[in-house]
Parts: structure tokens; sequence; C-alpha cells
């Protein structure tokens, strides 16, 4: 056999240019915080100090809110056809620039730049020019005049898809004429900042968008701003039911984009390596944080044996290490806090029982890493099996009959997504019908578009991002 | 001739039922007044359980089917027209408030009588992804509702705070203080037009000895409330409801499409295409 050597592929850092330290972006311009209160931004792997960021007082959510009320006067006097043109020339200049923010995604957040770079961007341009042609069209969407947009909007995203979810929040909210304060999470603010860069070389009237940086503090400053008329908020189920326990009683709009816990059923009758891929993409994909990520792994009895030996050998395959190669498959894990979350919850796992398997692969010396790595011999009791890892790991189940997968799949307060793998078509619609998902892949897994509805049912929050559903988180029926 | 005056009582799981508590409370109404049910907590769990029930059995009753149970209340309603007039009297209402509220009411059974098999044709849709895939959006109804009535002395009202959830697939518990007696009425009409036992409750009560309970109950997935209540009530209803992410609609619309909205979780589903 020959043996052939490693060679890496780095994507340069050159395109990048990162400032020491960031304002927030308000009215249409960096402007000098009141905070005095500033972070470091680290690359989660070489543990580097890339910049530092400022925590957002009370007075900056403030300003940024002001801002976007004079903003949303602008944008209401600005024509929905001129809108929709912003949007659109918005989306160009992503799709321009967007090497340099795939590099300085994969630099502050940790995700592989094959993915930022192939996944991430495509994504965030898309977004935009599919809501950039809606932004004249909201009368047909719903066949309702009464739709009208609510006013400020706040936005808080999360730190495992930072530029894509600034994407699905803020071209749907500017589409149906709101304006927004977006904080993007505090480990991974960079692209956002560079974001607000291109709003003010597309001549984004001012105050339409407005980024300030920060941490839960912050985002809490903006749920309880007096003047916020709709919070949207991405991230862990916890902090979801506090934002809505906050706006008990106020006439603010909400959307929730939570946890979740997806089974990813395959049949015995499946394509086998087809379902292998698809299942170590559900779980992998941008090192396993992914709310809607295949984690809990459902296997039909008969194939279990065949299945495991098949996933184990391609998992070995998995290339871990630094973000920036582009032959990297699975990154660095975002923080150090989030590092501790999975390595707490795997050695419940092993301790409760669990058999786990963990690929041979050498992890680089500085920064936050974890082996791609299975469970088999779980029981549904077990914690790996109920609750959110956000990490490479994934549980496995086994089930009889489609009437036990599709109990233990729903056995769980989540319901973001749902997979399923068999060769007959009357089975997946079946399995469909019956699955409390609001996203079902059926022989696929974590596939995404601007023009498909993503979001939950159950505790896995309301509302939907994408597609003309999609619309209605930013609209309210006036009469 | 003594006049020999019906008993309203409480509709669970297709049945009439006193309150488990045997407490009633005095509707004092304009020309009468009528003893009815006074729902306790454990009552509500009880129509919980049986809306568990009767969401699965009319959930699985297809769209064409539930087009023809809808409309045969309205055929119902229609047949007992007179005895609702006379309820109504009762109420304050005159004969021509009367009629006009019933007619009315199967104005709109019919209308979403006519959308149960059509509502899914226009809130889903095919979404042209980026790739060889199928992707289609449709909607799923969210579950057990819990519906707060007006105090309206009106069948029109009354069906406005049930009907959309119930042409989209939830069941649903309807609870009505004031003007329950219009409600407990409505009730005979529910069990001759063939919806399966659970589908619809009617209880009667007041809301402010079981809000908390109601708000808390993990198995209710969504609150609709159809009348002015206490802000304070109204946030302790949203804090409860935040501990499983419970929906909670406040005055829901009553106007075409939007109107069934809130009661709908959007499923996505894609496949790949290919040879």
């Amino acid at each position: 056999m020959v043996n052939w050597e490693y060679s890496e592929s780095v994507e340069s850092q050159e395109i990048v240019n990162i400032k020491d330290k960031y304002q927030n972006f308000i009215n249409g311009k960096f402007q000098q915080q009141n905070s005095k209160k500033y972070i470091n931004t680290i690359s989660p792997s070489t543990e580097e100090v890339l910049s530092k960021i400022v925590i957002s007082n009370e007075k900056d959510v403030d300003n940024a809110v002001q801002s976007a009320q004079l903003g949303f006067e602008k944008w209401s006097n600005t024509s929905p056809h001129e809108r929709s043109k912003h949007l659109f020339k918005l989306a160009r200049l992503i799709q321009e620039r967007s090497r340099e923010f795939a590099v300085l995604e994969s630099m502050d957040g940790g995700k592989p730049i094959k993915e930022s770079r192939d996944f991430d961007l495509p994504q965030v341009a898309a977004n935009f020019f599919y809501f950039a042609g809606w932004a004249d069209k909201i009368d047909l969407s719903w066949g309702a005049k009464s739709l009208k947009p609510h006013g400020v909007v706040g936005q808080i995203i999360p730190w495992n898809f930072p530029l894509l979810m600034l994407a699905w929040k803020v071209a749907p909210a500017l589409a149906t004429g709101n304006t927004v304060v977006l904080k993007p999470a505090e480990t991974t603010s960079l692209t956002a900042l560079l974001f607000a860069e291109l709003c003010e070389q597309a001549g984004l009237p001012d105050g339409v968008v407005n980024i300030i940086t920060g941490d839960g503090t912050t985002g809490s400053l903006i749920v309880n701003h007096k003047d916020i008329n709709k919070i949207a908020f991405t991230g862990s189920t916890q902090v979801g039911k506090l934002i809505q326990k906050s706006l008990a009683g106020r006439d603010v709009g909400l959307t929730l984009e939570l946890g979740g816990k997806a089974a990813n059923i395959v049949y015995e009758d499946a394509a086998i390596d087809q379902a292998v891929e698809g299942v170590v993409n559900g779980i992998f994909f941008n090192q396993g944080h992914v709310c809607c990520a295949g984690s809990r792994l459902l296997l039909q009895e008969s194939i279990h044996d065949e299945f495991v030996a098949k996933l184990e050998k391609r998992m070995q395959t998995l290339r871990v290490g630094n973000p920036l190669d582009k032959n990297t498959d699975i990154g660095a894990i975002n923080s150090k806090e989030q590092l501790n979350k999975i390595e707490g919850l795997v050695n419940e796992g092993v301790s409760d029982g669990g058999k786990i398997f963990q690929t041979e692969c050498e992890l680089p010396g500085n920064g936050f890493w974890f082996k791609p790595t299975l469970f088999t011999d779980v029981q549904p009791s077990y914690s790996i099996a109920r609750e959110e890892i956000f990490g490479p790991v994934l549980t496995t189940l086994t089930f009889r009959t489609p009437q036990e997968a599709v109990e233990i799949a729903n056995n769980t307060e989540y319901g973001l997504s749902a997979g399923v793998w068999t060769e007959k078509g009357s089975k997946i619609l079946w399995t469909a019908d019956r699955l409390q998902a609001g996203v079902v892949w059926a022989n696929t897994f974590n596939k995404f578009d601007p023009s498909s509805p993503f979001g939950g049912y159950k505790e896995s929050g309301f509302g939907r991002e994408g597609g003309r559903q999609g619309l209605l988180s930013y609209l309210k029926a006036e009469s | 001739m003594i006049e020999i005056k019906k008993t309203y009582k409480n509709y669970v799981g297709g049945k009439y039922v006193r309150s488990e508590s045997g407490k009633t409370f005095t509707l004092n109404l304009k020309n009468d007044s009528f003893e009815v049910p006074l729902t306790s907590k454990k009552d509500i769990r009880d129509a919980v359980t049986s809306s568990k029930v009767g969401f699965e059995k009319w959930s699985e009753i297809s769209p064409y089917t539930k087009t023809q149970i809808l409309y045969r209340l309205s055929e119902m309603i229609e047949g007992n027209k007179d005895s609702y007039v006379d309820l109504l009297v009762l109420c304050g209402s005159t004969k021509n408030q009367a009629k006009k509220d019933v007619e009315t009411a199967i104005e709109n059974i019919v209308w979403y009588a006519g959308l149960a098999d059509k509502w899914e044709q226009i809130s889903g849709n095919l979404n042209p992804v980026n790739g060889e895939y199928f992707n289609i959006s449709h909607q799923n109804p969210i579950g057990v509702v819990f519906s707060l009535n007006s105090n309206d002395n009106s069948l029109t009202s009354l069906l406005n705070s049930i009907i959309q959830p119930l042409t989209v697939g939830c069941s649903v518990i309807s609870f009505s203080e004031e003007s329950s007696i219009i409600a407990l009425k409505f009730a005979e009409d529910i069990n001759n037009s063939d919806f399966p036992p659970g589908s619809l409750n009617i209880l009667s009560g007041q809301f402010e000895n079981v809000f908390e309970d109601v708000s808390k109950h993990v198995e209710i997935n969504l609150i609709s409330i159809c009348k002015e209540i206490p802000n304070e009530m109204l946030t302790k209803i949203q804090e409860n409801a935040s501990n499983s992410v419970k929906r909670i609609v406040n005055m829901p619309s009553i106007d075409g499409i939007s109107s069934i909205l809130s009661f709908l979780e959007t499923k996505t589903v894609w496949h790949p295409k290919g040879t």
C-alpha cells in the first residue's frame, strides 16, 4: 500500500484586516460607546487574541434603539422597491467580499474554512438575495394587506453560524420594513462588525441596521428596553424561556429558535452507505455546534452492528485540526466554556454506562478540541440521549418497529428537526407525518435554503425563519 | 304547571359532566338565572386528558370528512335556531339581535367548513430550493388549545373563539364565564355532529380559579385569550407559559387566513431528487 504523506493546504489570513478594538455600529457609523468594558475575542483554534470588543451598557443599548427608531422612519419612507434594491446591493457586496468574511469567520469561530467558504458565505448571500425580492411583494405573500412591520426589532444571535444567523435575522427583518438592533455572540462578533462596514459601503440609510456587541447582560438590556417592538432570538432553550418570561405582559413580538436533540432514524431498508454519510454530516457538521444536529441516531435493531462498524470506520477518516486548512473536516470547539460542557456530558455518558468510541487523531496543542465521539449501548434515560450536547458527539439508540422509532424520536421536549433514512417512499411519508419536528430531512440531512422555513415545535421555539412563512415572524396583523 | 328547567353541565370527552367539586355558580341573566358548573383545577386536568385523545382522533380524520362534520354542525344549529334565539333573549338580546347572531354564527361555520379541506393549500407550499431537492412546507395542528371565551352572550363570539383551531385539526377546551349558558347549550349540537369525543370540550367557571393551572399545564400547547383580562393576569399566564415555551395568543385575529395561522406548526420536508 502506498503511504500517502499528508500535505496541508492552509488558507492565507492576509485577506483579513482585524482592528485592535471595535466600536459599536449605530446610526450608520462606528461610534465611541459609553461602556468602557472591553473583552478579548480570541481564536479558539490558537487561543491568540484577535481583537477587543465592548460589552455595551444600558446607555449604548438605548442609543442603538433610538437610532433604530429614527431609522424606522427613514426606512418606512423608503419605497418597498428601493428597500428591495438596497438588499440586492448588500447581497452582491457579500458575494464580492465573501472570501474575506469566510477567513475571518474561521479565525474567530473555529469552523473549517471549507464550511465557512462553501456553506456559510454562499448561504449568507443567498438569504439577502431571497429576501431582497420579497421586500416589494409583501402584499402578495399572504394575500393580506393588513400585515405591517413591528418597528424596531432586537435580534440576539448565537456563535455557531455567526454571519449566517445575522443574515437569517437581518434580511427578512429589513425586507418586511423593520429596522434592527443586532447583538452577535460575544465569542464571534467580528464578522457582524465587518458586515456593519458593508452596510456603510452599501449606503444603507443610517439607523436601519445597528450592531452592538456584548454578552448576556447586553442581550437582557435589549430585551427589556421599553421601545423594542419585537425580539428575535436564536440560542439555548434555557435563555429562550427567560426571554419569553421577561416579555410577559408586554406588547412585544417574539420568535424563538432554540435547542434540539434531533432523531436521525435509519430503517433496515435504507441505503446504508448513503445513510452513514448522512449521519456523519448530520452530527459532525460544524463540530456538532448545530441546533438541528442529528445527535440521536436511531438504528433499527437488525442493522445496528453493521451500521456502527461502518460508521466508526468512516468517522476515523475525519480530519480534525486547523480550521484554515482546506482539508479540515472538524475545526475547533468554539470556546473553553463549550468544551467544558461537552466534556462534562460525555463523562456523564461514560459513567452512566454508555460505550464510547472516539477516533484516533492528534489534537493541536493550543486551542479547544474534541475528538469525534460515538456512544452505543445507551438507554433513552441517559443525559447524553436527552440533553443537547452541541458538540461532535453522537448517541445511538435502537428500535424494532416504525411505531417505536416515532415514539422514541418524539419523546423529547425538543422538536426542531429529524432525519429519516429508507428506500421506501411510503415509509418516509408515514414517518415524516408523525415526527414532531419543524424540519424533516429524508435521505439527506442538514440541508438549508433561504426559501425553506426553519424552526421548531414544542420547546425548540416558535416562529419560522426562511421562506414565505419566515416573513410572518417580522409582520403583525393590523386592522 | 310547573316549569321544567334544564340542568346545564360541562361537556368533556363527549359526555355531559358536573364539576367533580360538586360546585356550581349562579348565572344571573337578564330574564332568568341558572346554576352552572364551577370548573375546578381537577376538571381542567380531566379536560386536558380528554383533549389529548380528542386531538389524536380529530387530527386523523381526513380534511374532506372534517368539512362535512363542520357543515353538519351548521345544520344542527340551523335546526335548533329557535331555541338559541330564545336563550339569547333570556340573556337580554332582542329577538332580532338574537336571530342575527345565530345566523352570523352559522355563516361563519359554513365558511370554515369549506376551509377545512383547503387551508393547507393556502398556508403550505413547495419551496424552490437551490439544489436537486424536493422541498415542501406544510402545517400540522399545534395540538391541545385552551380558549377563553368573551363575556358576550353571543353564539358568534363563542364560535369565533373555537372554530379556527378546530378547523385545522386542534382539539379545543373552551372556557366561558358570564357567557357560559350559550356555550353549554352549544355542547348539545357538538354532541350531535360527529365530532370525536374530546375534540371539543366545553367548560364553565371562573377563569381566575384556574388560570394558574391552565398556564402551567405542559400538555396544553396553546392558550387563546379572546376576552380582555387584567394585565397582571396576562403577565402571570405568559410567565408560567415560558416554562414549557407554551404559545399564548392574546385576542387572536378572526380575519380570513390569518385567523388560523397561530394554531399551526410549519413542517418542512426535504428529499433529494435523483435517478
